[in-house]
């Protein structure tokens, strides 16, 4: 019973089943805030005397007013007053005089358009065409709920407009007596139900599919390249769903909350949408310019890929493996190459996701692409392959080659995003190579590089992983030079600029972590670094066991961190990480230094060595000799633990880490002494030296416990050489050290 | 509580003459659904003598005074005038012109809502279109609401109002109010019935205690797919002295039609168009019937029948669809549902159907649009679901339809068809630990088409489990068997050949023999033959031992 008429309710837009969402091509009509924003460009164009940054202001305002949402004509006089205050009356004026009904029938003069200003602006000409045209298709019953919607657009913001002394305002509010009283009665129902109606008034009326269109692809390009300055997730979706209600068929819109909704991660709507999404874009590509058949299947393969996609990001590896093999299937089917491309280039990506090998599936897939001519699946695929190849000990200079010769490539297709993720990838290589110089300098080249895209909304690109990893690698080199404001600084941008809820989060929340583990532990904290461990083993199983087996052996429980050590080695072994790898071997070297196992630290700590320098891995090499020299040292051969040291020592002091240096520098001081016993005194002397340099690193790091350990030791030397006054010094300083911490009850001589 | 019950219903000349009243005063308020279904019910009943008949209600002061008034708006809203009717009405008092009033009122608005959808200023704005009197209704509304000056009618029309604001907890409110003060009027209930999303919400509201109560929860189970407490209550119902009444036994049929009780169901149709010849209503729903059965004959015989009555209907649309298409002509049969469609957008049905014939011509860009919209309509409607999913099978792409399979199967947990589907499915992507779960649940809650044992003996064989597979097939067989209709199930002589050789395999010889014999008795070629050269082995193998010792001549 409620709905009369129901014949009557048939849809003009259905041909054949299928609604066509504008079948008269006309993406924009004339609403009350069109006609103000006409009756501001008509006055803008009719008033000659104007101040130049007046002027400026006002044209800069207009494309926002013309793409925006609708405004309330309160808003708009605002925004138009905050510009130029004398155009505000003008406007208001003009404005309140379309309201006359004589005038707005006969003459429609508001749309009239003055001669100057098509000539001025060929886009402001067309949208007043525009506007022009949809006015003039009107019927007359919609030119008059058009003049009733006008009206009510003026009446909602003032008595002002109508207290105007125009004779057609009195001959509106005598034609319609309840006006006012239904404002009073909005005004109660407001009082009485405030919530409902508040969030009735919030939701701006429907947007006109131009304006949608801007605002999604406004949205769409702030997500992905800015997330910060997007609309928030829930007032988006809010925004989303609003754009739906009023049009179900605007697919676009299910795309951006399918984005939206993977932005909080989750799963349900983030599938709902994009499978919407597709579901609508077939029809689309069905009768689209695509020719019929081909953009079908082609809208089908690419909403599997999707889906798969979609599965890898919340890292469902088994359903996105099968819906792989079907967007394969299905485009083997087709004999669509670039689909099967991307296909191979998803699947090497989730293998890799998953830990297992997939050079070859990569090498497959780099040659294809570069077959049929698809640069950039072509190069992230020598990328994965560099990335894979570095883990694996490729030669250095051949993986530098293939990522210079890509690089080529990239500047001259002007692939943005993959010259960052080159200049990552060359600061993650020589990162691990340990050469800080060269990362250090890669990662400010990133920083400081203007990229290629084009630069819309005001808004840069600077939110990919390539950045996240490059800020990463420059806040821990500087961490391991004992520069913590500046980390702090670097931490508080990344935390900014990619939220915790971000995909790439994770990247800086390690690093965080292992920044403050690494200072807790140098501190002598133990404590502090306890509740890291935890927090790392949360983003990483691996590291957060090797810092375990650290903590443990830092507590003394050997026993504890000798086990996890060995669980730690065959892990490794298994997914064939090398860095881990040689890191545990040291760990165990050090271990068996605890129970004065030097002689069996000696095999381990070669095969560290064999195995650092087959990958070229430098800063691990000299850690590794490092270490040799000291087992050496213990075993009663300081010459040949001195000869090593002073090979290793220039390294080391060129691209080491503070408290690397300051250890380098000890032992070399230590061998020094362990000779003076049996030879001259200068032998001593260039002991103090090394050690005064030394304390140096260490004091910057504020390292208590070294600075004790080489407090004493400068007492020792000065009281063989005589400097009593020296040796006094010294020995206080060592004493209000040592009462400062708490006794390790280790011996001074039994670590490294 | 059950006699309870039957003593309420056991003053019928009661109830009768509550039906007469309310017929009566529904009437004068132009509620017409309301009154065609208070006097469907009274007609069910036996007459009444004329002294017992209600008299009319006795006018007072007031409606004496708005007697005239009333007369003349009542007319004008008879003739669809609606802001004339309540131009007319404006200054009365009494509650029925008040009512009248507002009614008019909403009318008046909604026609013109309608009227404006055609006209609007541009494609956006389409859905932007509202009824515009509704606002100031719900504040006149409320504030009478919150003076007490609502009666039952009022009530209602206040909740219509709020539920056509998307108020809806105020909206169920309110209803709950009407049908406390007005328990006979049905067209609460039914909005109510409406509104009501799941069985702990109905459980929660307080309801009159009424007969009319009775009729709502079986409607109302009926809406939630809980169809056996629904059909006890109906049953209830009839026992009670209703047992003419078509509404009652179309809504039986409906609700065998929705646990596809398909003869149960076509037998209630049959004597429902017996009673009720001129019936449209839920004529849909019967050739839907007539068409699983593929009954091309009684299809025909109601197409026929239905365009004489009304050709613009939309059920009579549906009902041609139907018949086109079980005559295999989808491009009428898809031109008939667009027409349904056209009558009524918002019909969830002949979306939904119209999908079906798009599937069937491979229009499946089309289908998929149709199926969309179905969803948009009604976001519970499982069938749309399970369709979308059907056609992404069929465009050969299992693992996106599994998304739909499992909408579809989370909407009827019970339905072993979705599950069938769903392994299958799994089955295609080779999961068949997923696949086996989803077989057996399947055949758990009541495989209908029969089908999920097969289907898991036959993954149990691929998988080499034969002993499983044995045992699917024992149970598929005494299934078969039991139900004692002879199906023509082609499927029986495999599962019977597959239970004789893996009893050979076995040494249980004399099972294997009764196997293989019963296999024989069906006329598929292969594994007759594969039968009868087993029963020669079964016989000869107690007597020659070499094919015992050597079973790989045997197979």
């Amino acid at each position: 019973m409620a709905s009369v008429h129901e014949s009557l309710y048939f849809n003009p837009m259905m041909t054949n089943g299928v609604v066509h969402a504008n079948i008269f091509g006309i993406k924009d009509w004339v609403t009350p805030y069109k006609i103000a924003v006409l009756a501001l460009l008509h006055e803008m164009s009719t008033t000659k005397p104007m101040a130049l940054l007046d002027r400026r202001r006002l044209n800069k305002l207009i494309l926002p007013l013309q793409q925006g949402p609708d405004l309330t004509l309160e808003q708009f006089l605002k925004i138009v007053e905050e510009c130029c205050l004398r155009m505000v009356n003008a406007v208001k004026h003009r404005y309140a005089s379309s309201l006359n009904k004589e005038l707005f029938f006969k003459k429609n003069f508001i749309l009239k358009i003055p001669e100057p200003l098509i000539s001025f602006s060929l886009f402001l000409g067309l949208f007043m065409r525009q506007m022009l045209l949809a006015y003039n298709k009107l019927s007359f019953s919609q030119v008059y709920k058009l003049y009733k919607s006008l009206q009510q657009y003026c009446h909602r913001v003032q008595p002002e407009l109508s207290a105007l002394p125009t004779e057609d305002m009195e001959l509106t509010s005598n034609e319609d007596p309840s006006a006012e009283h239904i404002d009073k009665d909005e005004l109660d129902t407001a009082s009485l139900h405030q919530s409902e109606l508040r969030s009735e008034g919030t939701s701006q009326g429907p947007l006109s599919q131009k304006q949608a269109e801007y605002f999604l692809a406004r949205q769409a390009y702030l997500l992905k390249n800015d997330e910060n300055k997007a609309m928030s997730p829930a007032k988006l979706q809010d925004e989303l769903n609003n754009i739906l209600k009023f049009n179900p068929d605007f697919a676009e819109a299910h795309y951006l909350s399918y984005l939206n909704s993977i932005r909080v991660q989750d799963i349900y709507i983030s599938t709902h949408s994009l499978l919407h999404y597709f579901d609508r874009l077939i029809l689309s590509g069905g009768e689209g310019k695509s020719n019929g058949d081909e953009g079908y299947g082609r809208s089908l393969r690419y909403a599997v890929l999707n889906l798969a996609t979609l599965h890898c990001r919340f890292g469902h590896y088994q359903q996105a493996d099968l819906a792989l093999q079907e967007a394969i299937r299905i485009a083997q089917e087709a004999n669509d190459h670039v689909c099967l491309q991307h296909c191979l280039s998803w699947l090497y990506t989730l293998e890799q996701m998953k830990g297992s090998d997939s050079v070859v599936l990569t090498e497959d897939s780099v040659k294809i692409a570069a077959h049929f001519c698809l640069p950039y699946l072509a190069s992230l695929g020598i990328q994965s392959l560099v990335q894979q190849g570095a883990k694996q000990g490729m030669p250095a200079n051949k993986l530098l080659d293939a990522l210079r010769g890509t690089d080529i490539m990239h500047w001259k297709q002007s692939l943005s995003e993959l010259i960052e993720i080159s200049l990552a990838q060359t600061t993650s290589i020589w990162r691990m190579y340990g050469k800080s110089t060269m990362a250090r300098q890669q990662a400010q080249l990133l920083l400081n590089m203007n990229s290629l895209e084009p630069v819309n909304f005001s808004v840069q690109q600077n939110n990919t992983e390539a950045f996240a990893v490059a800020l990463c690698h420059l806040a821990e080199l500087h961490a391991e030079q004992g520069l913590y404001a500046v980390v702090s600084d670097i931490m508080k941008h990344l935390k900014q600029q990619f939220p915790p809820h971000t995909q790439h989060a994770k990247l800086w929340m390690l690093c965080d972590l292992k920044i403050q583990f690494e200072k807790a532990m140098n501190d002598g904290k133990y404590h502090l670094a306890e509740p890291h461990v935890t927090a790392i083993s949360a983003l990483n199983s691996t590291e957060g066991l090797y810092r375990k087996a650290q903590l443990l052996k830092a507590l003394n429980q050997t026993t504890e961190a000798s086990q996890i050590l060995q669980q730690l080695q065959q892990q490794c072994e298994k997914s064939k990480d090398i860095e881990m790898t040689i890191r545990v071997m040291l760990a165990s070297a050090e271990l068996h230094w605890d129970s004065s196992g030097f002689a069996t630290a000696l095999p381990l700590l070669l095969q560290a060595l064999a195995l650092s320098r087959q990958h070229n891995l430098q800063s691990l090499t000299s850690e590794t000799l490092l270490h040799l020299a000291f087992t050496q040292l213990m075993l009663g051969i300081p010459e040949q633990a001195l000869v090593l040291v002073q090979d290793v020592l220039e390294s080391v002091l060129a691209h080491g880490s503070l408290i690397d240096k300051g250890r380098a520098l000890l032992l070399a001081a230590r061998c020094q002494m362990a000779l003076a016993g049996a030879a001259v005194q200068e032998h001593r002397l260039t002991a103090v030296h090394t050690l005064d340099e030394a304390a140096v690193y260490f004091s910057q790091l504020d390292c208590k416990e070294r600075m004790r350990d080489i407090h004493y030791l400068q007492a020792r030397l000065h009281h063989t050489l005589g400097n009593i006054s020296q040796r006094n010094k010294c020995s206080m300083l060592f004493r209000l050290l040592d009462q400062e911490l708490p006794s390790s009850g280790m011996t001074v001589v039994s670590h490294l | 509580m059950a006699a309870t019950r039957s003593s309420e219903f056991g003053d019928l000349v009661q109830i009768k003459k509550q039906l007469i009243s309310i017929t009566a005063q529904c009437k004068e308020r132009g509620l017409v659904h309301s009154v065609k279904w208070a006097s469907e019910l009274a007609f069910s009943l036996d007459p009444l003598p004329l002294n017992e008949i209600p008299p009319a209600p006795e006018l007072t002061e007031e409606d004496a005074r708005d007697l005239d008034a009333l007369c003349l708006a009542k007319s004008y809203f008879d003739l669809k005038e609606y802001d004339r009717a309540a131009y007319f009405l404006r200054g009365c008092r009494s509650q029925k012109a008040y009512f009248l009033y507002m009614y008019s009122r909403y009318l008046s608005g909604e026609k013109k809502k309608d009227d404006e959808t055609v006209d609007s200023l541009g494609p956006l704005e389409k859905g932007q279109v509202r009824n515009e009197a509704l606002r100031e209704l719900r504040v006149e509304l409320s504030k009478k609401h919150s003076a007490g000056e609502l009666d039952g009618f009022a009530l209602y029309l206040y909740g219509v109002v709020l539920r056509k604001l998307d108020l809806l907890k105020e909206a169920v409110e309110i209803f709950v109010a009407a049908t406390h003060a007005l328990p006979l009027h049905w067209g609460s209930w039914l909005e109510l019935c409406n509104l009501i999303t799941n069985i702990e919400m109905l459980k929660s509201l307080s309801l009159p205690e009424c007969w009319v109560r009775d009729f709502f929860m079986a409607h109302m189970f009926t809406e939630l797919q809980m169809i056996k407490e629904a059909l006890q209550k109906y049953q209830s119902l009839m026992e009670a002295g209703f047992a003419k009444s078509t509404y009652i036994i179309s809504q039986i049929a409906v609700a065998y039609h929705n646990i596809r009780d398909i003869d149960q169901a076509l037998y209630l149709f049959n004597e429902l168009r017996e009673q009720d010849p001129f019936r449209i209503e839920n004529m849909d729903t019967f050739s839907n019937l007539l068409y699983v059965r593929s009954m091309k004959p009684e299809l025909s015989y109601l197409a026929h029948n239905l365009v004489e009555i009304d050709k613009y209907r939309v059920e009579t649309c549906c009902v041609i669809g139907n018949y086109y298409s079980l005559r295999s002509q989808h491009e009428k049969a898809a031109l008939y549902f667009q027409r349904a469609l056209k009558l009524n957008p918002r019909c969830l049905g002949a979306w939904t159907l119209m999908g079906h014939e798009y599937m069937e011509m491979k229009n499946t860009s089309a289908a998929i649009q149709a199926y969309r919209h179905a969803i948009e309509v009604n976001k519970r409607d499982y069938r749309a679901w399970y369709g979308l999913g059907q056609t992404y099978e069929i465009l050969k792409m299992p693992f996106y339809s599994l998304y739909y399979y499992r909408k579809a199967h989370q909407l009827r947990p019970n339905d072993s068809r979705m599950l069938v589907a769903l392994g299958e499915c799994y089955e295609k992507l080779s999961q068949q630990v997923e696949a086996k779960k989803c077989y057996w649940r399947a055949y758990s809650v009541g495989d209908v088409e029969r089908m999920a044992l097969l289907k898991l003996a036959k993954l149990h064989e691929q998988l080499n489990e034969f002993d499983d597979a044995a045992q699917c097939y024992i149970i598929y067989i005494q299934d078969i068997f039991s139900c004692g209709e002879q199906l023509e199930h082609a499927e029986v002589s495999t599962a019977l050949r597959y239970l004789g050789q893996y009893y050979f395999k076995n040494k249980l010889y004399d099972e294997a023999s009764l196997c293989a014999q019963r296999c024989c008795d069906y006329n598929d070629v292969s594994s007759s033959s594969a039968a009868h050269s087993q029963l020669r082995d079964a016989n000869l193998s107690p007597f020659g031992k070499i094919l015992i010792l050597n079973p790989k001549q045997v197979m």
